[in-house]
């Protein structure tokens, strides 16, 4: 089961990560984005996804200053000119708006770090098979048919080796096909076996009645009162989102950037949403290290 | 089976005027989060579909084994970038066991691909891309002019093209507001090599072992009597 954040049920962690993903795409304040980028940039390192992070963290450097650098050159709305770059000009409102959208995506490949961590594949299919239990089924079938045929192309590169026939050497026409006769040949083992699969699923009872899942997570009460904690918080910040705060009017001129009380509402309850995980692991911590 | 067919192309064509329009005619801000919400309205049908239909486990299991041979195609060419036969396993299904299930054999192959290349928001575009190449594979099937090799050249061509501009989308589509002509030529033109990598290979895998994945395919098929 582990501890701390994987603990938490798959439910509750899904439900945070569509919110969390909401809000990337919802609010366009730049505080907002920040401080979505700064916790999920916590919960990755709570969870011990550090190494992940550092990986991909060039990737996602060169993306967020690309596009803040270029945005300003290629688009020349708004009223704030800094100066003319080749008879355009350029504005604060597109360089804004380019660090904005660059800080959003961020958020979001930050998220899908997170979630590719906790959410690891038996928790996503558990998610799904109580949605599209068949579709699940599917997938997870599928799945787990990938490292199975792996083996097998390694074995069936093997031996065409020897015929002098790999994917390594000579033209790329000549590579191509080599590589795609491997694949045939994968095709037509593959695929008797997988109807010997069928036939000793069906032995076994497959489609004789109603296939009932193995609930491998228990949703408890502490589960609950998590998943209402977040839907009540999350609910505020959509609606002070839809009453314009936490969001910023970029184009056609650039709105005020001041937070009023309200935005420090938003901005609490959506922090709080966005943090969830790391007061859960952070709790754990406490309680592992101070009570006896 | 013809109703069902016009159902599948009902559906998809106004899903797709939708999401079109919306773009267009809203001035709403949230675009990927809409983009998002379109592509998961368009692809509920052909999941529920294939939900509520009676599939046979041997079904079951030949369509997650095609698509698992789709997604670990990337593997033996790694060594070529943007040259996979993910899109040509695709399509050949689509032909052989028709639309729904090319559908579901393309939007799995990019979920399963997804978990060991990373998830992230491009896979609801990918699997409504490859998910729409498998089902428009097997909604011509009986095209006199996809039962010519050349036909199914054309057609591995185009898709390969129409796949790399869907996919252009999602950077258009979370950055629309600064969207203009420059930005959007820019994109399309920053891809022209890879989506003609991407249409040359679907032609060379079409030409030389088109035909012998479709008899290898139909014998299955034919032998089991799956899917017919």
């Amino acid at each position: 089961m582990g501890n701390g954040i994987q603990s938490i049920h798959p439910f509750v962690m899904f439900f945070y990560y569509i919110c969390l993903g909401f809000f990337a795409m919802f609010f366009n304040h730049p505080v907002v984005l920040l401080a979505g980028c700064l916790s999920l940039i916590a919960v990755n390192l709570a969870h011990g996804s550090g190494r992940a992070l550092k990986q991909w963290a060039p990737m996602m450097m060169v993306m967020a200053l690309l596009i803040i650098l270029i945005n300003p050159f290629i688009n020349s709305r708004g009223t704030h000119i800094f100066f003319y770059f080749r008879g355009k000009q350029v504005t604060l409102e597109a360089t804004l708006y380019g660090i904005v959208t660059s800080m959003s995506l961020l958020m979001i490949l930050l998220l899908f770090i997170s979630l590719n961590a906790v959410l690891n594949g038996n928790k996503i299919l558990y998610i799904f098979s109580r949605i599209l239990p068949k579709t699940a089924f599917l997938v997870m079938l599928s799945i787990r048919f990938v490292p199975l045929l792996k083996r097998r192309l390694t074995e069936i590169q093997d031996v065409q080796r020897l015929r002098g026939m790999t994917i390594r050497q000579g033209s790329i026409r000549n590579r191509a096909k080599s590589g795609m006769s491997i694949m045939q040949i994968l095709l037509a083992w593959s695929l008797e076996e997988a109807i010997e699969t069928a036939d000793s699923m069906k032995a076994r009872g497959y489609g004789m009645v109603k296939r009932s899942p193995y609930i491998p997570y228990r949703f408890t009460k502490m589960d609950r009162n998590r998943l209402v904690c977040l839907f009540l918080l999350f609910n505020l910040s959509v609606v002070g989102g839809f009453l314009g705060y936490g969001k910023i009017i970029i184009y056609p001129m650039l709105g005020t950037l001041h937070f009023y009380p309200l935005d420090w509402v938003v901005l609490t309850s959506s922090l709080a949403v966005m943090l969830f995980p790391v007061f859960v692991e952070g709790r754990e911590q406490l309680k592992w290290n101070y009570s006896d | 089976m013809e109703r069902s067919r016009n159902y599948l192309i009902s559906v998809s064509v106004v899903l797709l005027i939708l999401l079109v329009a919306s773009i267009v005619l809203f001035h709403y801000r949230a675009y990927l989060l809409l983009s998002f919400i379109m592509i998961a309205c368009i692809m509920l049908p052909f999941f529920a579909r294939f939900e509520w239909r009676e599939v046979a486990g041997r079904e079951v299991v030949l369509l997650a084994m095609l698509a698992a041979i789709a997604a670990v195609g990337r593997v033996p060419f790694a060594g070529l970038p943007s040259v996979q036969p993910t899109s040509f396993i695709i399509i050949i299904a689509g032909i052989v066991f028709g639309a729904e299930s090319g559908f579901i054999v393309g939007a799995v192959a990019a979920i399963v691909s997804n978990f060991f290349l990373g998830q992230g928001p491009w896979t609801p575009w990918q699997m409504y891309a490859w998910g729409m190449m498998g089902m428009t594979a097997g909604l011509l099937r009986n095209a006199w002019w996809l039962k010519t090799v050349w036909g199914k050249c054309i057609f591995g061509f185009v898709w390969g093209y129409l796949f790399g501009w869907f996919m252009n989308m999602w950077i258009i589509v979370s950055n629309i507001e600064a969207l203009s002509w420059g930005f959007f030529a820019g994109i399309y033109i920053s891809s022209v090599y890879f989506d003609l990598a991407h249409a040359l290979s679907n032609v060379f895998f079409l030409l030389i072992f088109g035909t012998s994945w479709l008899k290898v395919l139909q014998r299955v098929q034919r032998k089991y009597g799956l899917l017919e």
